[in-house]
């Protein structure tokens, strides 16, 4: 009986074995026509119709506090103005198939900039209470056929530290509304299926004012700056990305070949221009502007950020663009960068060479075809028609109107 | 056939399958010890190939007790406390390792040389210079860091520079004006120093000022170096007669004395305050590790702020400790390999 | 009934593989290779090749740990006992062996579905084993190179062609230093190269052991006239050497851009992109470094910085159109009664009206039967060898090319400084015999009590080799600055070079 146990555990393990190693080769998403995607042209296939609020929602807001059109949330903003003279917006609600709200949620800044959406839940509670009582298409669907920009590090979860944004959930009367946002953590409480991710914005004129000839040459193997510890926020340490940021400078500070520091050089947008990869460690979320600025600069962003959900990742081939790094593998950054085969490297370039992925990233100001408002618009006419069971029957209530916080119900 | 026999058969049968299989695991087992290619299994690079050709399996384990190793010297880390498997992503990206392993063990094993030059905009000739100087660098075997230190200015004539030499560079900027240029040039060094040390860069350190000229060779002599290396080189002005050699007198290797121009001149009580060594600081290079472990050179850590003046720590330590000092070339330091051209600095304005 | 016997017992194995015995019994029974036979030979001998394959890998995993860990101990961590060891080796085993009872395993089955990412606080993951791993970083170099190479590919110049280099030379104490510097440019040039270098004086070892390092193709010939004493006859017998050069390449017929490199000159990097343009014969523009000027003239330099803040520059001019329209020339105002006529002279070296070093050409152009060679070249045989820049060469000074952004863009630089000609230098730069020693070993090189003599009378200062004389003479010029207040008075004319010296 033994010997048989023997041979069983043998043969098991041949099999085992041999699963684990078919399990390696990645199971590759690649739409094959993501170039195609990337070009597509919205108009004609969506028609978008603009809430008229009260300015207090929006420029009001603006006005307050100008800095909002310069801070990574700003996409909430461009993406308004964008919607206003776009040839997809309709004046005709009843041929609508998307309604936008237009809320500045996240353009309440701290004196040193950082955006604190403490406010948030109340004024996009009391805009929808607006929209739904002016107009009769909020109630139709109670929102399924509307969408919202919530750029906000959790995005409509409207809180900037993960425990309490998770407690929190998603703003209730949100929770049919298609939300765009830039975080992006795949299952998490504060991502709903269906959410369009966004890069976060990055200034395009700045960006453009620092380019150099493409043929200066990548001189810089792994390029980084940036905070490795949030001393303030996480004293302890271990908080702040998961770890992965104190890793890779406790490994990697005296490797010459990896050019990372806390501090920012004038020469940052030309530094990454020469530079082979660029790290894009999750921080307090997931994403960070990095991703955006080397996938314009053209340097091959290896993100480090477990289960991350990359803007437009329905027509960007990310896996093909940029490397993966799991969290618990950063002390291996070095080992798994320099065995990437140079053709793979090449191959990656030649991608993020292609203006099109370039322009995906970025909301310039005009916009253009095929920029990032462009791939928002795509995404939502992917989305389309809409299924006939979002449409509620007659009295048919969904919301619960007094869930959340309490603090969340007061007027705004 | 009775079932005694048959049972006894079968016995035979499975002893005769498990020493099959036994012989051909210990056949494996050895063969796996044959060295792979033409390497030789005692060179050390086999060593470390295999950590790529085996899955990641052992790395994660090595990853682990890292963790538990690591906790009780660095206040920062903690237990890893979620023991999470290898993602499929990470391995597949190690997989194509096994492809080039052998043009990898034909990579050569450099030490790191760091080259410290410090720039600054009032040197008319910053440009020109620094383009000549990084022709040299550029040929050099790699690994190579090359540091270069600048004041903070408008003109980013530098970086261009820099950025269209494909060195590996880092191009460190102060915000500090200074009217001395001696005074700026040694805080310039020391940024350098500082950097090295923040950053426990490991390598020969250099200061390569922007008027020398190298022969290559200098820099293969340059890895040679354990902790410090000295070297006489030729200080040539225009227009005059003299050529002057400065450097030390070796006996093989071994530096038996110095050949420099002038003795010191201080007093004793200047020497205290700021000792200026009239070797040149061109001429000699050290272990940057001294400067961020110099405990591993019997040195005590608590030496008188390393961090204030690097600089003046370098030079007290290289000079300190003569027996540590390597004469290079080796054969009695005979050979110029450093030439450095003294011409007045356009308008740097002086005295 | 044989045969469903044997059937029976095949389906036998197939359910319960070892268990049955009876299966066993009768294929080593059965003489015919029936197929429960061959089935249980193919299964018995892959049974052999798996345990073949992972005794091999298991080795390789002792084989690894024996390495890895003896060398991380040696690193990070030397007071590892060898139980610790051992146990590593023991959990790494039971990893890979048996990767079904892992835990962490069934703990991806379980949370496969969910984000693997747990909020709060995390492990900040040190690796034990040595950083930078030298493989590793030797590997990272080479994929930079190979992007380097491909950039340059990929938006570098197309088809180039082969750079031909003239370079006049001389055996002198500046020239190891200049001629240095030139061959490290030459050297980085990513095309196919010929580098002729022609001799003043014939051919010498210790040239020719400067050149041999470089690499390159060199076409080492000498002159049989000696370097003279003073600018304008060096001028013109470089003209001369650089036309023996021309001349070489119209014997060889060799094919390519034609450059003169002075060994003074400075080069960046994108001159050798640039005078790929060129189709029959290009100018460039030369950024002139006189200001090198000594130091008894600073007042006048420092009046002439505010005057001219940017370095005089030689070159071709282009009109609005941008086509050749006249020449930069250097001012010599400034410098009018001061500048050097002999190579020892403390003056500022003026160029020439138009510096060879400025001009590239094709080298079709000097071939005696050119083919599609244009007209207004002149034969090279036929000149005399003194003229003064390339531009005596064509008939016609409109057909020149103006390169670099139309002479905007300054690609190489003239430095010219020499010491005097009686200068010595030790030969091939060995020091033979060794020098005297100054400050005795045992001691640091700055003594404590300082010798308080004046320098002046200190016979041990300088170099006393015989091949450099005046040593005695020639000192203190590179005081401190505390000790040069003190000897202020003493010191000579060298003085304010130690400032440079610093660096």
């Amino acid at each position: 009986m033994r010997r048989c146990l023997w041979g069983f555990l043998f043969i098991a393990f041949a099999l085992a074995w041999s699963i684990a190693a078919e399990h390696n080769p990645r199971t590759e998403r690649i739409s094959g026509s993501a170039g195609d995607v990337l070009e597509d042209d919205p108009v004609g296939r969506l028609k978008v119709y603009v809430y008229e609020l009260p300015s207090k929602y929006n420029k009001k807001i603006l006005q307050k506090d100008p800095r909002c059109l310069s801070h990574m949330f700003a996409a909430e903003i461009f993406m308004h103005r964008f919607l206003l003279s776009s040839p997809v917006r309709t004046l005709n609600p009843e041929e609508a198939d998307w309604f936008y709200t237009p809320i500045y949620a996240t353009c309440d800044l701290t004196p040193n900039g950082l955006p604190l959406p403490f406010k948030s839940p109340r004024m996009v509670r009391s805009a929808i209470q607006l929209i739904s009582s002016s107009w009769p298409y909020w109630n139709r669907t109670e929102g399924a056929d509307h969408f919202f920009v919530v750029p906000h590090d959790f995005g409509a979860c409207f809180h900037y530290q993960e425990e309490k944004a998770i407690e929190r959930g998603i703003l209730p009367i949100l929770q049919h509304a298609t939300l765009v946002q830039t975080f992006g953590q795949r299952n998490h409480v504060c991502l709903n299926e269906g959410s369009i991710t966004i890069p976060p914005y990055a200034p395009p004129q700045k960006m453009q004012a620092h380019q150099i000839p493409p043929d200066t040459p990548r001189s810089i193997f792994v390029y980084f700056r940036g905070l490795f510890y949030d001393v303030n926020n996480d004293p302890e340490g271990g908080y702040y990305a998961r770890g992965a940021r104190a890793a890779v400078w406790e490994n990697f500070k005296n490797n010459p070949l990896f050019d990372i520091s806390t501090e920012h050089p004038t020469t940052y947008y030309e530094d990454m221009q020469r530079a082979i990869f660029c790290l894009c460690p999750l921080g307090w979320a997931p994403w960070s502007p990095r991703l955006v600025e080397a996938v314009v600069f053209g340097c091959i962003p290896v993100i480090i950020a477990d289960d991350i959900v990359l803007p437009f990742a329905d027509a960007i081939p990310w896996e093909e663009i940029g490397v993966f790094v799991a969290e618990e593998d950063v002390p291996k950054l070095d080992a798994i960068l320099t065995s990437i085969p140079p053709e793979v490297i090449l191959r990656k370039q030649r991608l993020l060479a292609n203006p099109s992925m370039k322009r995906a990233m970025l909301f310039p100001q005009p916009a253009q075809p095929g920029d990032a408002f462009h791939q928002i618009l795509n995404g939502l006419a992917r989305k389309l028609p809409h299924q006939k069971s979002i449409y509620l029957k007659p009295g048919e209530k969904m919301l619960n109107w007094t869930a959340g916080p309490v603090g969340d119900l007061k007027p705004w | 056939m009775g079932s005694v026999e048959r049972s006894k058969k079968k016995v035979q049968l499975w002893k005769k399958a498990i020493v099959h299989f036994s012989l051909c695991f210990v056949m494996g087992f050895f063969t796996g010890f044959a060295p792979t290619g033409k390497d030789s299994i005692f060179s050390s690079r086999v060593a470390t190939e295999n950590k790529s050709q085996i899955s990641p399996q052992p790395v994660q384990t090595l990853n682990q007790s890292a963790t538990a190793v690591h906790s009780s010297n660095v206040s920062r880390s903690l237990r890893a406390e979620t023991p999470v498997p290898v993602p499929a992503k990470s391995k597949e990206l190690e997989s194509p390792k096994q492809v080039d392993t052998h043009e990898v063990i034909k990579l050569p094993d450099r030490r790191l040389i760091i080259v410290v030059t410090p720039t600054s905009t009032k040197d008319q000739f910053q440009g020109v210079l620094l383009r000549r100087l990084a022709n040299t660098i550029k040929l050099v075997p790699q690994p190579l860091l090359w540091i270069v230190v600048e004041g903070k200015s408008d003109s980013n004539e530098v970086s261009e520079i820099l950025r269209k030499t494909g060195i590996m560079y880092r191009h460190l900027v102060f915000k500090e004006n200074f009217t001395d240029p001696e005074a700026e040039q040694n805080h310039q060094r020391n940024m350098a120093l500082k950097h090295i040390e923040h950053h426990k860069l490991s390598g020969i350190v250099h200061f390569a000022g922007l008027s020398n000229v190298y022969d290559l060779d200098f820099f293969k002599e340059l890895r040679q170096i354990e902790v410090f290396g000295t070297w006489p080189m030729a200080l040539l002005s225009a227009n005059k007669r003299k050529v002057v050699i400065e450097g030390p007198v070796c006996d093989s290797s071994q530096v038996i004395g110095w050949h420099l121009r002038k003795m010191n001149n201080h007093t004793d009580a200047e020497t205290d305050a700021e000792p200026k060594p009239p070797i040149h600081i061109s001429s000699f290079a050290f272990n940057s590790s001294i400067l961020w472990d110099p405990e591993r050179w019997g040195r005590p850590t608590s030496v008188q702020g390393t961090s204030q003046n690097s600089l003046k720590f370098v030079k007290q330590v290289v000079l300190e400790d003569e027996t540590k000092l390597k004469g290079i070339p080796p054969e009695e330091c005979s050979k110029i390999m450093l030439w450095r051209l003294r011409f007045p600095i356009g308008v740097v304005p002086r005295d | 009934m044989k045969l469903s016997a044997l059937q029976q017992s095949y389906i036998n194995r197939r359910s319960n593989s070892f268990r049955s015995s009876g299966p066993l019994d009768s294929s080593s029974d059965s003489a015919i290779k029936s197929p429960a036979a061959i089935f249980w030979l193919i299964l018995h001998g892959l049974c052999c090749l798996i345990s073949l394959v992972l005794g091999f890998r298991f080795s390789r995993l002792v084989f690894f740990f024996l390495f890895s860990t003896s060398s991380t101990n040696f690193y990070t961590s030397p007071f590892r006992s060898t139980a610790e060891l051992a146990k590593t080796l023991d959990v790494h085993s039971v990893l890979s062996t048996n990767p079904v009872t892992n835990p962490d395993l069934l703990l991806l089955n379980k949370t496969a579905t969910n984000s693997r990412v747990v909020v709060g606080r995390h492990g900040i993951r040190i690796r034990p084993w040595p950083h930078p791993n030298p493989i590793e970083v030797m590997k990272a170099h080479r994929i930079i190179q190979r992007v380097q190479k491909e950039q340059r590919l990929q938006f570098g110049v197309k088809d180039p062609r082969t750079v031909i280099v003239v370079t006049p030379t001389y055996v002198r104490t500046f020239q190891a230093l200049h001629l240095t510097g030139v061959m490290h440019s030459l050297m980085l040039v990513p095309y196919d190269l010929v580098w002729i270098v022609v001799e003043a004086g014939g051919v010498s070892n210790e040239t020719a052991s400067l050149i041999a390092k470089s690499g390159l193709k060199t076409i080492h010939v000498g002159f049989n006239q000696r370097m003279l004493n003073s600018w304008d006859e060096r001028n013109k017998l470089e003209s001369k050497m650089r036309l023996r050069a021309l001349r070489i390449i119209r014997e060889k017929k060799l094919d390519g851009i034609v450059m003169f490199a002075d060994d003074s000159n400075m080069h960046s990097m994108e001159l050798f992109d640039e005078i790929q343009n060129v189709k029959w014969f290009g100018a460039l523009s030369v950024g002139i470094l006189a200001n090198l000027v000594n130091t008894d003239e600073k007042t006048d330099q420092k009046k002439e910085e505010e005057e001219n803040p940017r370095m005089p520059v030689q070159g071709p001019a282009c009109n609005a159109s941008n086509m050749l329209g006249g020449w930069h020339t250097f001012n010599t105002l400034p410098f009018a009664g001061k500048s050097a006529v002999y190579i020892d002279d403390r003056a500022t070296v003026l160029p020439r009206k138009l510096e060879w070093s400025g001009f590239v050409l094709n080298s079709r152009l000097l071939w005696k039967d050119g083919g599609d060679k244009p007209e207004w070249i002149k034969d090279v045989d036929m000149l005399d060898g003194d003229i003064e820049n390339p531009l005596g060469l064509i008939k016609d000074p409109s057909v020149v090319e103006p390169l670099g952004s139309c002479g905007r863009q300054v690609l190489l630089w003239w430095l010219r400084v020499e010491a005097r000609a009686d200068s010595k230098f030790p030969p091939r730069w060995i020091i033979d015999p060794p020098l005297e020693i100054t400050v005795p070993s045992k001691r640091t090189p700055w003594p404590d009590a300082p010798p308080e003599l004046p320098a002046n009378e200190k016979p041990v200062m300088g170099i006393q080799e015989p091949i450099v004389k005046h040593s005695t003479k020639t000192r203190t010029s590179r005081s401190k600055r505390r000790s040069k207040r003190k000897h202020e008075t003493r010191t000579d004319t060298q003085v304010s070079t130690r400032q440079s010296e610093q660096n």
